[in-house]
């Protein structure tokens, strides 16, 4: 490990140190923003009408990785809903 | 009526019972004759087209006299048609575990309420958009009333809401890219969004587009029927869609004879000048109240030439 290298870990470390609150509510922001799309995509599944949904169809596919992370980062193992099995 | 005869796109409506199918086959028929390519799309789903003209009609396109190509939509039809074909897209981009689980939310959307209905909207918004090519004049005969101020409201509705997703959408893809969570560029579910607003735009502007497209509003001289007609003039008025004239059908003749007849026509002479007070500014047409009622080519023929004298000279006043 030469000079140059532990300088830029030193500097990687401190500005973790001074970003990582920041970067977190960021991060925590974007997964409630990716909800409420999610919500607006999916809302048959929790019984409201949804005026679009068969212009939403052709996207159904794309969304079934982002309900994959979804579901594991509500804690969940499996998917809630039984319509929507995913794992 | 003669600015009717510049348009190419008309909707006919009204109150149940009016007559609207009868002037809507007699209209496509008028200008098949003139030599126009013309297609006659039925979107009440109690169909009666094929009633009038005494020839089977489907729900593909089907040439019922020269020049006059008929299709009678079936709601649910095209909604399993929009659905497979969905299905069939998909199939070319997705593996097949993700196919299998996608088509089974599919499965679930498709009972939602509505979905037949936005399924037949999309097939006239298709007619409207792509069909033009092929047609001079395209005739909607419509359902009763509200069920077509819905259809031409839904491109609105529906553009408005997907505007609402896609908004969303890019606002999370920008907010993804600042912290290094982009997914692929550029976005398909964005670009899909986009690609479905873009359609419904075209529609929209095309229901609006006065010159060429107008809706006719039939009616009877009777109390209902009138007040239906004004309430829809004006809803249509606010939608931006062009009324481009108004029939009053089955107008008692005037030269019948007997006090039962008389005692109609004065009360029916009330009407008419309520109709000539409502719809002042709307070019209108009488057609007189015939002695057998009207089906077959033969009567059809006697409407359309009603429909097209070449000024607003009413067989009756």
């Amino acid at each position: 490990m030469d000079w140059a290298e532990i300088r830029k870990n030193i500097g990687d470390f401190f500005h973790g140190m001074a970003l990582a609150g920041y970067e977190k509510r960021l991060r925590e922001q974007f997964m409630e923003l990716n909800d409420l799309f999610m919500l607006m995509c999916f809302m048959e599944l929790v019984g409201l009408p949804n005026p679009a949904s068969i212009y939403l169809m052709e996207i159904y596919p794309y969304f079934l990785e982002e309900f994959h992370i979804w579901h594991r980062r509500m804690g969940m193992d499996h998917s809630p809903v039984g319509t929507l099995p995913c794992c | 009526m003669r600015d009717l005869f510049k348009k190419r796109i008309l909707f006919f409506g009204g109150k149940g019972g009016v007559g609207k199918t009868t002037c809507a086959s007699a209209m496509a028929l008028a200008r098949a004759k003139e030599g126009k390519r013309v297609l006659l799309v039925s979107t009440d789903p109690a169909h009666s087209t094929s009633d009038i003209f005494e020839k089977p009609f489907s729900r593909e396109e089907r040439e019922i006299y020269p020049g006059l190509t008929g299709i009678e939509l079936d709601a649910d039809f095209e909604a399993r048609r929009y659905i497979d074909r969905v299905k069939e897209q998909i199939a070319k981009l997705f593996s097949p575990s993700i196919l299998k689980e996608a088509e089974r939310q599919i499965d679930l959307a498709s009972t939602m309420p509505g979905v037949e209905e936005v399924a037949l909207f999309d097939r006239m918004g298709e007619l409207m958009v792509t069909h033009m090519d092929s047609y001079d004049l395209v005739v909607f005969d419509t359902a009763p009333t509200g069920h077509t101020m819905r259809l031409l409201r839904m491109p609105e509705l529906m553009s408005s809401w997907i505007e609402a997703l896609s908004k969303r959408r890019r606002n999370l893809m920008k907010f993804g890219q600042n912290i290094e969570q982009a997914g692929p560029d550029p976005d398909p579910i964005l670009a899909t969004l986009e690609r479905r607003k873009e359609r419904l735009e075209e529609v929209r502007v095309r229901l609006m587009q006065h010159n060429f497209t107008g809706f006719v509003l039939v009616l009877v001289p009777e109390r209902l029927p009138i007040e239906e007609s004004a309430r829809t003039a004006e809803l249509l008025r606010d939608a931006n869609v062009n009324v481009c004239g108004i029939v009053v059908n089955r107008v008692l003749p005037d030269d019948l004879e007997g006090d039962f007849y008389q005692a109609r026509r004065r009360q029916e002479e009330t009407y008419r000048n309520e109709i000539r007070r409502r719809f002042a500014g709307y070019p209108l047409t009488w057609i007189p109240q015939f002695e057998t009622d009207v089906y077959g080519l033969k009567n059809l023929e006697r409407i359309s030439e009603m429909l097209s004298r070449p000024d607003d000279s009413a067989p009756l006043r």
